[in-house]
């Protein structure tokens, strides 16, 4: 996979998880508070979709050649602070929150959602790895 | 495609007969397939020239400026260049990295890692890298 592929399908990954998350979100407003209308500025959908970009772009960092597995480790965490402080960042421009406890609702979604992603490209990876795994089953020389 | 078979009396006299109306990608893949099975690259051992099965070979490796061939258990050095010997070897064999060709019908399973690169075991227990770039080649050359 090429770098711009890449980037395009984390962003589209993380887009549809912000909006699944939001879709919650409002869910959960409906059953607790009964709120039946949320407003949105007219950007939201589209800060959605630049932060969605802007952390696909942080995600490059996870794509070394030269590293071994702790390595990989430590830049997980390293990708996992720089999305949330873009998050924070950009919510903050944004007006995702506007007191302590908004931001705490934005980092446990933040949270859920770097799961989920996460979980998709493992998944799909894995996936990958079976059909390979199959095919030079196949293929391979007895010793 | 009608395919015929006959017998030959000895393994020095086999050889085979396409008669084909275009030469396609599969004819030469199959043609590569055939010439291969019987090929063989030189190599310096010690100072001497060995022939190299390369049905044998693992996998091919450049390091500073020089390629060496590694079978099961050895490693020798060849004067081919990385681009003259992913020519020569055919389709078994896959450009993983910019400095190592390996051969794919000796890999014995394959790993996903998290940025997306392969990690391959090779049947003698060995480990390398399929970088992201190469895993597209991989997947195409197996079919998948």
């Amino acid at each position: 996979m090429n770098k711009a592929k890449i980037i395009f399908n984390q962003t589209m990954m993380i887009s549809t998880a912000v909006l699944f998350g939001m879709g919650i979100r409002t869910a959960i407003l409906f059953l607790v508070a009964g709120q039946y209308m949320i407003e949105w500025q007219w950007y939201i959908p589209l800060s959605v979709v630049l932060v969605g970009f802007l952390c696909a772009l942080a995600s490059l960092v996870l794509y070394d050649e030269t590293d071994n597995e702790s390595h990989q480790r430590l830049r997980v965490v390293i990708h996992f602070i720089l999305v949330l402080g873009i998050v924070s960042l950009f919510g903050y421009l944004f007006d995702w929150y506007s007191d302590l406890t908004g931001y705490l609702i934005i980092a446990i979604m933040y949270v859920i959602i770097y799961t989920f992603v996460w979980i998709s490209t493992l998944w799909m990876l894995k996936v990958d790895e079976k059909k390979i795994n199959d095919a030079i089953d196949r293929i391979r020389d007895e010793e | 495609m009608l395919v015929r078979i006959n017998k030959a009396d000895s393994y020095e006299n086999e050889s085979a007969v396409i008669n084909a109306f275009e030469v396609t990608e599969n004819i030469r893949n199959a043609v590569d397939i055939l010439r291969n099975n019987g090929s063989s690259i030189p190599v310096i051992s010690e100072g001497e020239t060995l022939m190299v099965q390369t049905s044998s070979i693992y996998y091919v490796e450049s390091v500073d400026k020089r390629t060496y061939v590694y079978t099961k258990d050895e490693c020798h050095e060849t004067r081919y260049r990385l681009y003259e010997l992913e020519e020569i070897l055919g389709i078994n064999f896959l450009r993983c990295s910019k400095a190592m060709i390996i051969n794919i019908k000796k890999i014995r399973s394959v790993r996903a890692e998290v940025n997306a690169r392969l990690s391959a075991e090779m049947l003698n227990g060995e480990r390398l890298i399929i970088s992201r770039g190469y895993v597209k080649d991989l997947k195409k050359k197996l079919g998948v």
